[in-house]
């Protein structure tokens, strides 16, 4: 169950990131026990992101801390890039 | 601003009622936090040794509990496992969760709690925190770990934190013992009465977001941390950046852990041998001293060979448990530990194996016991138990004595060929070990590991209390928990060889007399060859005609395919306790001696190269040697490890599965061995 809200933005699966490129989690695709506790830990949507090391698995940092994590885990939760000028982020707080 | 009942659906508060099993004047202090905030170390700064380990009921995942006074106030503090939120799933987390909100049978809710931030990482600690502050009771939060915070640059206004979070904040950093005085004052002043300040505290609430509440709660926590601290963002500090890109590389960083494991293996291989014989020799020492000192006769035996070898036979694994227990703290506390699980994940999850089920295993090459113990390191259950279920299948020091009995059998002038025995003997052991994991995970234990997701804290500097408390809790539970079901099983070991008495034969009688005879005439060393011999023969007699022997004569039709006859299988019997054993009875039962074996083991495997069957022809030839080896590589035989896996399981349902699949893998391996291989050589 995909809810991309943001169809005009391109979203890229969280594995498939850049090294290095500041993004934020947009959606996280079906909510089981793993995914619960990847959301506990930070990784839900409005979250910004940041791919330390790819492979498999792979490092991601949130907030100040890293996260390692199975890019099977990693593939289910898709993000924004915030872009040079532009950052996601800023646009969907909740208001 | 709306409330907490967003969040949660139940927000059952903590209860002023007092725990029944403690004095009524004792005051419950839950310690709450994230894994890595650093609770263990403060819980040990308030409580120092005064702490006792104990599973919650029913349970395997632990709890410690110790007392402390404040001014006049008697304090129990619980540790809770560390946990990242309280709707956690993970078994660990939601008792800690259960504990904290009064729904543990038995186990009232704490009178307040204390959480644990880490103000390295406030926006993700802060998640808990406000949980927790919804819970209706008294919060104190102890803002953790400045001077890492300072180190990092960041600047936190505690008393800013303080007013938007509704509770005290008192900052410390528990590795140095900083703010603690501070903290145990605000203790006593909640104990004392609420004052204006706890009692209307202020909950997180984001009225516009009924979605997800992880989100809404972080925003709570984001904005929370962005108005309390100085500049921006966090960031870790560049060390351990730059200590990553080295451990987590997915080919240095193996080769790294690789490296590491390999010196706590010397360690507890190596270094462990020095306190190891010692004790063994202290043993040893004091049963002799208490055979001369009692009347002979079944007490002193009892004594002797079953109370006081029994017990020096359980102290006996004391330092290697001590050694690996303390390195795993360290490690575990530099941050290091996640790392290795990190690396090592891809390659053991082919086994169904989580990446840190290779301390377990890797340990296990010298002692099962520890390695058995130190499964804690993998939270998921099923995981845990799989890790459990397979390490004792690794060769650990007690199989090198039979090791080197039955290479020397096989191969006594050819170095090179004991030595790829060797080798193969401890490549078995991994080959089934990842076999079995993988059958189990296709039976009993359907499904994968659980996918990584594992949090890599900042490398700190380990913290030398923690990790020799840890040491000394993991010593205790073993000696008290294992350590009794270990001497109750050799006394009885001891009682199954020891009785029914028989005289001792006829020919060893004459050789007393005799020897009695030289010792008049002053030919005293004619004599006390002629007692040993005569003591020897007294002993195989009176093993020969135990229960153990008898048992010997029951079992041996079951044992005859492997190629083993009742006389081996008294030695498989009394191996049961402990593997190694089978060297000293195989020289009780050939009638060598225990000591002579001892000092001169060519004695013995003289001995048994030359045992024949009926028929004549020799009991110990390749085919017999091969399956003995095949059999002791796979078979379950060591009491203390059967002790510890029902302690670490809470059941004696997998610790009697693990005999039973283990024996019986050792079974049909030496059947077949001894099969192909007499049809071979003949």
């Amino acid at each position: 169950m995909t809810t991309i809200d943001h169809a005009a933005k391109a979203l890229t699966c969280l594995d498939k990131l850049a090294p290095r490129v500041c993004a934020v989690v947009r959606s996280i695709e079906t909510d089981d026990e793993e995914m619960q506790r990847l959301k506990m830990l930070g990784v839900c949507v409005g979250r910004r992101v940041e791919l330390v090391r790819g492979g498999d698995p792979l490092i991601l940092r949130i907030f100040g801390s890293q996260l390692g994590l199975s890019a099977e885990l990693a593939a289910r939760v898709r993000v924004e890039i915030c872009q040079p000028g532009h950052c996601a982020l800023r646009e969907d707080n909740c208001a | 601003m709306s409330d907490a009942g967003k969040f949660l659906s139940s927000s059952s508060c903590c209860e002023p009622s007092q725990p029944q099993h403690l004095p009524h004047h004792a005051y419950t202090l839950a310690l709450v936090g994230n894994p890595n905030a650093g609770k263990t170390t403060l819980f040990n700064a308030l409580t120092g040794l005064r702490a006792k380990t104990a599973n919650f009921p029913g349970t395997t995942v632990e709890r410690r509990v110790g007392r402390t006074k404040i001014g006049s106030h008697q304090i129990v503090l619980v540790d809770l496992p560390g946990l990242y939120g309280l709707e956690s799933s993970s078994p660990d987390e939601k008792l800690a969760s259960d504990a904290l909100r009064g729904r543990l049978d038995g186990h009232p809710a704490p009178n307040a709690a204390l959480v644990v931030v880490d103000a390295t990482n406030l926006e993700r600690n802060l998640f808990l925190a406000s949980q927790v502050l919804e819970l209706d009771c008294p919060v104190i939060v102890a803002l953790n770990m400045m001077d890492m915070a300072k180190r990092d640059g960041i600047r936190i206004d505690v008393a800013k934190l303080r007013t938007e979070l509704g509770c005290p904040v008192v900052p410390i950093s528990a590795r140095s013992g900083k703010g603690i005085r501070e903290l145990q004052n605000e203790i006593q002043r909640l104990i004392g009465g609420p004052d204006a300040e706890t009692a209307p505290q202020a909950k997180p609430g984001c009225g516009a977001c009924s979605g997800c509440p992880y989100q809404a709660r972080y925003e709570w926590t984001e904005k929370i941390s962005n108005r309390v601290m100085d500049g921006t963002m966090a960031r870790r500090s560049e060390r351990t950046e730059r200590i990553d890109e080295i451990v987590t590389h997915p080919v240095v960083g193996v080769i790294v852990f690789q490296l590491v494991m390999l010196v706590i293996f010397a360690l507890i291989f190596w270094a462990a041998q020095i306190p190891m014989h010692l004790i063994d020799h202290l043993f040893v020492t004091i049963g002799a001293w208490v055979g001369t000192i009692m009347p002979a006769g079944d007490l002193q035996s009892m004594m002797e060979y079953g109370v006081i070898g029994g017990v020096g036979g359980i102290l006996v694994f004391l330092p290697q448990i001590c050694i690996l227990f303390f390195v795993l703290s360290l490690l575990e506390d530099t941050g290091y530990l996640s790392r290795a699980a990190f690396v090592m994940d891809k390659v053991m999850r082919r086994f169904g194996l989580p990446g840190k089920a290779f301390v377990p295993m890797l340990s296990a090459h010298a002692c099962a016991i520890p390695a058995i113990m130190s499964t804690r390191v993998i939270e998921n259950p099923r995981d845990r138990l799989l890790t459990i279920l397979i390490t004792p299948l690794m060769t650990c020091s007690a199989r090198i004595p039979v090791y080197a009995m039955v290479t020397a059998l096989l191969f006594p002038n050819s170095p090179w060929k004991a030595a790829a025995v060797f080798t193969a003997a401890y490549g078995t052991g991994v080959l089934a070990a990842l076999g079995a994991a993988l059958v189990f995970r296709h039976t009993i234990l359907p499904g994968e590991s659980k996918p990584l997701m594992i949090e890599l804290p900042p490398y700190r500097l380990p913290g030398l209390q923690t990790a020799l408390l840890h040491t000394f809790d993991r010593a205790k539970i073993f000696v008290k928990q294992a350590g009794t079901i270990i001497l109750a099983i050799s006394l009885i070991l001891w009682a199954l060889s020891y009785y029914p008495k028989s005289s001792p034969p006829a020919t060893a009688v004459a050789m007393n007399v005799q020897a009695a005879q030289f010792e008049k005439t002053g030919d005293t060393n004619q004599a006390a060859f002629l007692r040993d011999s005569a003591s020897r023969q007294t002993a195989q007699n009176s093993l020969q005609h135990s229960f153990a022997g008898k048992i010997g004569h029951v079992i041996e039709p079951v044992i005859a395919p492997l190629g083993y006859d009742w006389q081996i299988g008294i030695g498989i019997l009394s191996s049961f306790a402990a593997r190694e054993v089978i060297v000293s009875t195989m020289a009780i039962v050939y009638g060598v001696g225990k000591d002579n074996a001892e000092h001169n083991p060519n004695s013995l495997y003289d001995s048994l190269r030359q045992a024949k069957r009926s028929n004549g022809s020799p009991i110990f030839n390749t085919a017999t040697c091969a399956s003995l080896l095949v059999f002791y590589i796979l078979a379950a035989q060591c009491l203390s490890t059967t002790a510890v896996v029902r302690r670490e399981t809470n059941s004696w349902k997998w610790p009697l599965f693990q005999i039973a699949y283990m024996t019986g893998l050792a079974y049909i391996a030496a059947f077949i061995v001894f099969q192909v291989v007499s049809r071979l050589v003949s």
